[in-house]
């Protein structure tokens, strides 16, 4: 369990650097997934509920902590609610489907950005617009749904290398 | 059962420390502790960043500076399709220029000065059939003398030849015992040009491989000893000759001057140009001024025959001397 959750963290802290070190200076500017996002939807398709909202709880603190300017809880409260919401509807989700999770990861792009841009918004963010936001969050969920497949495999093939304990799945 | 509601718990508790998070934050003023913590998040992870940053910029920085190649590439075709479009818009120019410097030369406007004239009304014509003058009513007391160029709207008219008090006789400038100092308005090539009655004028070039083309401008010249001011329209070249011949070349201008419906002209008042002495050294240059010709009214006894058959000697008498 302790290792799981370094392994976690790691990944997860790896991921924060790579958004916030590594696309921003690759040639292809225009990408922008939203990688923790994508990890949090790949932790709580593959481990249900409390796992999701536990890693969204992090990487939401993360992006608040190292990313973003908006107000801290930000983002730690919609990634929570996103690995609540889609842990809790992992039961409803056939398990050998390819498309739910890529509708999943562009439904929760675009409506994870969204919801971001629009608390910042409500917080007094005055760059945020609402263009901007619906534009991002286009954005986020078309690049995040190519990128599904990966961290979905990545996270299965974490989860299986360090499984959770029985108590903590939800199933 | 269990397991929903300890996740729902937890849910709860996670999204209300986030709403705990949001308000301390956006209460807290400055240097609180999420604010710190948010800094010494950044100051931890900042190296981590930097060093990944400085792993991939060189990549990122060779794919820019591909793409930069493509970019001046592109560039670099735009900029010289605009190059060569500003070059012919300087060649354009150019001419433009020169061509503004020879209209100007047309309508004398030369060191932006107006000739001096005095308008005149033609009288009469010649009554002969082989001579082309005409009388107009303006004489010394205007101001008119002997040579004084004559010119009208379309350009030049003649020159005086014969002044009274009152009225003066003009040769027309296609008169066969005419002639001039003329250049190409295009390009400067100099000639004599003499009227050749109902025929178009004839222009020939000092020399005859001189530049002159069809349709191009022929102005008067004030080179050596013309006697009028330089750049009054004559006519325009219909048959530029042979420039190949070695003698002397023939040049046929037509005037613009319509010698038929003359009603009203200019006698241009001011001097006509004197011819420059040669240097010392230089007196031998075998260049002869247009000959002027002279009625047979003049003063002089004319010494050639080609003015005979001109005015009647009765007409008008004779104020002026010879200019």
């Amino acid at each position: 369990m302790i290792a799981r959750t370094l392994v976690l963290g790691l990944l997860l802290l790896t991921v924060a650097v790579v958004e916030t070190a590594l696309l921003p200076f690759l040639p292809l500017r225009a990408i922008e997934p939203n990688l923790l996002l994508l990890i949090v939807l790949a932790v709580a398709l593959h481990d249900g509920v409390q796992p999701g909202a536990r890693v969204g709880f992090v990487a939401g603190l993360l992006v608040d902590l190292l990313v973003a300017q908006a107000p801290v809880g930000s983002a730690t409260l919609v990634f929570t609610s996103i690995g609540g919401i889609v842990g809790t509807a992992r039961p409803y989700l056939a398990t050998a489907s390819v498309t739910a999770p890529l509708i999943l990861a562009f439904v929760t792009g675009l409506v994870g950005t969204a919801a971001y841009g629009s608390m910042s918004l409500l917080l007094g963010e005055e760059r945020v617009t609402w263009e901007a936001v619906t534009a991002a969050g286009l954005r986020v969920g078309l690049f995040n749904t190519l990128l599904a497949p990966l961290a979905l495999v990545a996270v299965r093939r974490l989860s299986n290398r360090f499984p959770i304990g029985a108590a903590m799945t939800d199933d | 059962m269990y397991q929903r509601r300890r996740a729902r718990i937890l849910i709860g508790v996670l999204l209300f420390v986030s709403l705990v998070l949001v308000t301390l934050d956006v209460r807290g003023g400055e240097g609180h502790l999420l604010e710190r913590l948010r800094g010494s998040a950044t100051t931890v992870l900042t190296p981590i960043q930097d060093g990944v940053s400085t792993l991939v910029r060189p990549l990122g920085d060779a794919t820019a500076n591909l793409r930069e190649v493509f970019r001046i590439r592109a560039e670099n075709v735009e900029l010289r399709e605009r190059v060569d479009e500003l070059e012919q818009r300087r060649r354009a120019r150019a001419d433009l220029e020169r061509e503004n410097r020879e209209l100007r030369d047309l309508l004398d406007i030369r060191d932006h000065a107006e000739l001096e004239t005095v308008t005149a009304r033609a009288v009469a014509l010649a009554p002969s059939s082989f001579e082309w003058t005409i009388t107009i009513d303006a004489g010394s007391n205007d101001g008119v003398e002997r040579d004084m160029p004559v010119v009208n709207g379309d350009g030049l008219v003649g020159r005086v030849i014969q002044v009274t008090p009152a009225a003066s006789r003009v040769l027309l400038a296609i008169d066969p015992s005419f002639s001039a100092a003329a250049r190409s308005g295009r390009t400067g090539e100099i000639g004599t040009l003499s009227g050749r009655g109902g025929e178009p004028m004839l222009l020939q070039p000092l020399d005859p491989s001189a530049d002159i083309e069809l349709g191009d401008v022929v102005v008067t010249s004030s080179y050596a000893g013309g006697v009028f001011p330089g750049g009054l329209p004559i006519g325009v070249v219909t048959d530029a000759g042979d420039p190949s011949a070695r003698l002397t070349r023939t040049i046929q201008v037509l005037p613009y001057v319509d010698f038929t419906r003359l009603h009203h002209v200019h006698v241009v008042l001011s001097a006509p140009v004197e011819p420059v002495p040669p240097l010392d050294g230089t007196a031998d240059i075998p260049f002869q001024p247009p000959p002027i010709q002279r009625g047979p009214d003049d003063d002089e006894e004319p010494d050639s025959g080609e003015d005979e058959g001109g005015e009647d000697a009765d007409e008008q008498p004779t104020e002026e001397g010879s200019g």
